[in-house]
């Protein structure tokens, strides 16, 4: 069809040049480099100090510290683990969070999340 | 339809798209490659008048321009090349394809300081080569013998970017007097 | 104990680590051999070895030779970690996490270990552990922007915005000098802090930030739009409208900035305002879609009407193929509906519409307004289509469309026979190769549909076709050949193809691994918090809750046919899926053998066409790859073993459980859920189900129709049986859906 030109545009990229670029970028991409970058830009004496000052790590939760004080039925767990076809990691869990309440857990468990 | 930056969720989409309209085509890594390495400069026109069957659903992607820097360029000139560049037959005729190509070159120069971008294009597809040449203003700048896989040429075509170089310059100029005669 | 090497042996050590970390594989074994017939017992070569073996593909082989070493050498950190490389090829990550932490403890200062360490946590989206592996990260190396960024990163996606920000302002603060206007990184990370600031909710501070610290910055886009973004949102209207002003002077097709920036002016209910803003645009962009289509969404009655008119004119003019498609949201208004089929007749009245491609493009636009299910008159339909297929004949939208109206006839097979024309018509195209493909496969026409894909796959791919569309990811193929297999009663392919699909979003998910420091390295944080971002909710993609769906109907029809969902009652006739899958075993059979047969002729001819062509093409892709193993061969290329599983029920829960996680609010996931639940009966779980079904549509007929279902199932026996915790669940949730049982 002539005059319908403008831009029926399917364009470029091909096997060998640009597949082989295609598969050179991706083999690299996990490249570590060896040793460190260049550093130029950085005061290292003030990095040190400014890093001391951020303290520790990462912050445990408060909320999972007081879950760990629930005393949970194992056969609950159990019934949990068979009923919602979860691990016992999960089960367990989710029964802290109701309290060691089978049915609240059950019901909050199914309760549509939207 | 809207034409805007690509975005990680429209991967699958272009990845469709380039399977449903080209031969050549990549895995979803190559394409999370582009967006990952130069997030400015692909584009997507997305269909945003379809009605949603499901709260999931992604927009679709109608055309799309997926672009990159030369890495290690052999002229030592920092310049873009288009991997890919498709617009469904359905929806052509709207200059989508142009629109595409100039928001991308535009953010080839302003982010990454090309001075030009190439692109290889079938010998045999002359609505494509009508696109790069007379809409586009792209040059042929050689043949490369069984550039495809099943054996056809490339045409290897260039656009110098310097008029877009030339109106940021312009731009900035102009800012700089206004603030410097606050 | 470690045995002791000599000299030569630990050079020989080290030469080993340095083949593999370069990729020579053959080269590390033979010098690991040498250590070994010295040292047999030395479990750092050892593990080293099943390092190089796992990375030739050797996997089993590896992991057996690495948990050796293990036992040889317990105090050793190297294999510590070999162990946690090979869980993690093996994608147990919980347990390569686990072994990379034994080997960081006993060599804390390996920047390797915590490396492995750090990108397994935030793959597996351990934030918290990632935050401090970040930390400790950080320790070793404070004068790497890198280092600071990775934390920031930590932190903030672990939601700790404060902590991110902070990192970043003091890394900043540590700056000798101001970083140059072309340093990228740097441009990158003004504008990483800039969303994080934007992301604390306090757009004050953001756009203090944006106009201080981003004036030159590289993404000048960016820059501008959260400009007018956060002016927007602080109500400094005048500026916003201005900047959204320079957006559209920058792209003039993007709706949103329309919108915001009538949003600023304060004009969202004064349609006459609202369309001179789009007027302007349109007169000063003579090619610009988005002005001139985007005021019939709002506008009304004549002036509808005529802008309505001057739109389809200017697109009938030009025979823009997808104007129909452009327009076809507004029939849910009515008036809309009447106005635009009328326009058109008008149109072909009028003097452009005596000229051929105006005309045609009109009768166009009919056909498919009569082949739309909202004013859908497939007579007409037809009518229109074979108007405009007279004035161009070679038209293939037009043919095109013919093959859709067969389609909404109902007649699969004329539609495909359609399609296949409208193909013949431009045989350079794969767009419609792939549409004629589709309408082959919707009409069960597996083998037929492969070749005509094969037109356009490469043909040097080993293994034919479908190798090539396996490789490139084609999920909509997949898909569809699946389906149709599906209906085809021929089981094993079908669930080959859902598997596969399954897998494609495997490895799309595995994808982000490399990009976790590599865009760190980059220092493009921006997109990769983007892809990050959906990666976490990849699944919820349509090409793979439409897979699962397919996956979740065929294997409980397998259950079903079975006998075990009859014997147990919960499979009455009420069951839908059960009714689809299940019927006439015998002539299924017969028609899966052919179809089978088929099949392996199909794919015994590509690959000879394949070996023909060229017949080291294989080994010569394989070469490019430096001494990569071949993938792993299919031990299962047709779904036997799939099909042959004693527990499809055990077998669904691959799909169904993250169809459930990723997509609870698709009623169609509900109700797939539902169906597996029952027969598992897992009663509570069915009835959450049941239950966000009736939530997202109560009025549903399957949520009635599956209450009852439920309630059948839960007789007065099976109910008191159940546990006690279980009924009282049953008897407070039931009510919601349906009266519970007994009441």
């Amino acid at each position: 069809t002539t005059g319908d030109v403008e831009e029926d545009v399917p364009a470029t990229a091909a096997k060998s040049a640009e597949d082989r670029k295609a598969a050179a970028a991706l083999a690299a991409l996990d490249d570590t480099p060896r040793g460190d970058e260049e550093v130029k830009n950085v005061d290292q004496e003030a990095a040190r100090k400014a890093m001391n000052k951020l303290g520790g790590g990462a912050k445990q939760g408060e909320a999972k510290k007081d879950l760990k004080r629930v005393k949970v039925d194992a056969g609950d767990v159990t019934l949990l683990v068979d009923q919602l076809e979860l691990t016992k990691t999960k089960a367990t869990e989710l029964l802290k969070q109701h309290d060691g309440d089978v049915v609240k857990a059950m019901r909050a468990f199914i309760a549509p999340r939207f | 339809m809207d034409i805007r930056v690509l975005q990680a969720s429209d991967l699958p989409l272009i990845q469709h798209a380039n399977l449903e309209n080209l031969p050549e085509n990549y895995f979803l890594k190559y394409y999370l490659y582009h967006a990952l390495s130069w997030p400015q400069l692909s584009y997507v026109a997305v269909d945003v008048s379809r009605p949603q069957k499901t709260p999931y659903d992604y927009p679709k992607i109608v055309g799309y321009v997926l672009a990159k820097m030369e890495e290690e360029p052999a002229d030592g000139i920092p310049h873009g090349h288009i991997t890919s560049l498709s617009v469904m037959r359905t929806h052509r005729r709207l200059g989508i394809a142009e629109k595409l190509m100039r928001q991308s070159q535009l953010a080839m120069v302003e982010s990454f300081g090309a001075h030009y971008v190439s692109l290889h294009v079938r010998v045999s597809n002359q609505a494509a080569i009508h696109l790069y040449r007379d809409t586009l203003g792209f040059k042929n700048e050689k043949t490369e013998a069984k550039y495809y896989a099943d054996g056809e040429d490339a045409f290897c075509m260039k656009l110098e970017l310097e008029s877009i170089r030339e109106q940021i310059r312009d731009e900035r100029e102009a800012e700089k007097e206004k603030d410097g005669g606050k | 104990m470690p045995q002791p090497l000599s000299t030569r042996e630990a050079n020989l050590f080290r030469q080993v680590i340095r083949n593999y970390e370069d990729k020579q594989y053959k080269r590390g074994l033979k010098a690991a051999e040498q250590i070994l017939k010295k040292t047999p017992r030395h479990g750092d070569t050892m593990a080293m070895k099943a390092l190089i073996l796992n990375a030739q593909g050797k996997t089993d082989e590896a992991f057996a030779l690495g948990k050796e070493a293990l036992t040889v050498d317990m105090r050793s950190h190297i294999c510590w970690h070999v162990y946690g490389l090979l869980y993690r090829t093996h994608k147990n990550f919980e347990e390569a996490i686990k072994a990379y932490k034994f080997a960081l403890r006993l060599e804390p200062e390996s920047p390797q270990i915590q490396r492995d360490l750090a990108i397994l946590q935030i793959q597996m989206r351990d934030y918290q552990g990632y935050v401090q592996s970040r930390h400790a990260m950080l320790q070793a190396k404070p004068q790497l922007r890198q280092s600071w960024t990775g934390l920031a990163i930590a932190h903030h996606l672990a939601g700790e915005l404060q902590e991110a920000e902070n990192i970043l302002t003091t890394y900043q603060d540590t700056l000798k000098n101001a970083p140059s206007k072309t340093d990228l990184e740097n441009s990158e990370a003004v504008m990483y802090r800039n969303m994080i600031i934007a992301e604390t909710g306090d757009t004050q501070r953001a756009l203090e930030h944006l106009e201080s610290d981003a004036k030159d910055n590289l993404d000048r886009l960016a820059v501008m739009e959260r400009r007018a973004e956060y002016l927007s949102k602080l109500g400094r209207k005048d500026e916003a409208a201005t900047a959204y002003r320079a957006l559209l002077d920058r792209n003039s097709e993007h709706p949103q900035y329309y919108y915001d920036l009538i949003k600023a002016l304060g004009i969202e209910e004064d349609a006459k305002a609202k369309k001179a803003i789009f007027d302007e645009y349109a007169d000063k962009y003579a090619r610009c879609d988005a002005a001139r289509r985007i005021p019939l969404d709002f506008l009304s009655g004549d002036e509808f009407r005529e802008a309505a008119r001057r739109y389809l004119t200017l697109m009938l003019n030009k025979a823009v193929p997808s104007t129909f498609a452009n327009l076809k949201h507004l029939y849910s208004d009515s008036f809309k509906k009447e106005t635009l089929p009328a326009l058109a007749e008008a149109y072909l009245e009028s003097e452009d519409g005596k000229k051929v491609q105006g005309k045609a493009a009109a009768l166009y636009f009919l056909a498919q307004h009569y082949n739309y299910h909202l004013s859908r008159d497939l007579t007409k339909a037809m009518e229109y289509c074979e108007k405009a297929i007279e004035l161009e004949p070679k038209s293939v939208d037009f043919a095109m469309t013919k093959a859709r109206i067969y389609k909404h006839h109902g007649n699969v097979k004329k539609a495909s026979e359609a399609m296949d024309y409208a193909r013949s018509l431009d045989i350079k195209d794969r767009y419609i190769n792939s549409k004629a493909a589709k309408y082959q496969l919707r009409n069960n026409e597996n083998e037929k549909a492969l070749k005509t894909m094969g037109l356009f796959t490469r043909a040097d791919t080993v293994g034919g076709p479908l190798v090539d569309l396996l490789d490139m990811q084609c999920v909509w193929f997949l898909t569809e050949d699946g389906e149709a297999h599906a209906r085809r009663g021929n089981t094993g392919l079908a669930l080959k193809r859902f598997h596969q699909i399954w897998n494609i979003f495997d490895i799309w998910q595995e994808d982000q691994f490399d990009f976790h420091s590599f865009s760190l390295r980059k220092g493009l944080i921006r997109a990769y918090v983007d892809m990050i971002r959906w990666e976490d909710r990849l699944r919820e993609h349509p090409f793979y809750s439409r897979a699962a769906l397919d996956a979740v109907k065929l294997y409980v029809s397998m259950y079903d046919a079975s006998g075990a969902g009859l014997a147990n009652g919960v499979n009455g006739s009420a069951s839908g899926a059960a009714a689809d899958g299940g019927a006439d075993v015998a002539a299924e059979k017969k028609a899966a053998k052919k179809a089978k047969k088929e099949a392996q002729k199909a794919e015994r001819e590509a690959a000879e066409k394949a070996a023909k062509q060229d017949p080291n093409k294989a080994a010569a892709a394989q070469k490019g790859k430096g001494e990569e193993p071949a993938a792993k061969k299919d031990d299962d290329p047709e779904g036997k073993k799939l099909a042959q599983t004693k527990d499809p029920l055990d077998d669904v829960m691959k799909f169904l459980t993250p169809l459930l996680q990723f997509s609870p609010k698709n009623i169609e996931a509900q109700f797939a859920g539902f169906e597996v639940f029952l027969r598992r009966r897992k009663y509570v779980l069915a009835l959450g189900c049941l239950n966000a079904a009736h939530a997202l549509d109560a009025e549903h007929p399957k949520v009635h129709l599956h209450a009852l279902r439920l309630r059948h199932a839960l007789d007065a026996e099976t109910l008191g049986g159940l546990p006690a915790p279980v009924q009282a669940v049953i008897k407070a949730d039931f009510a919601a859906a349906a009266p519970p049982p007994g009441a």
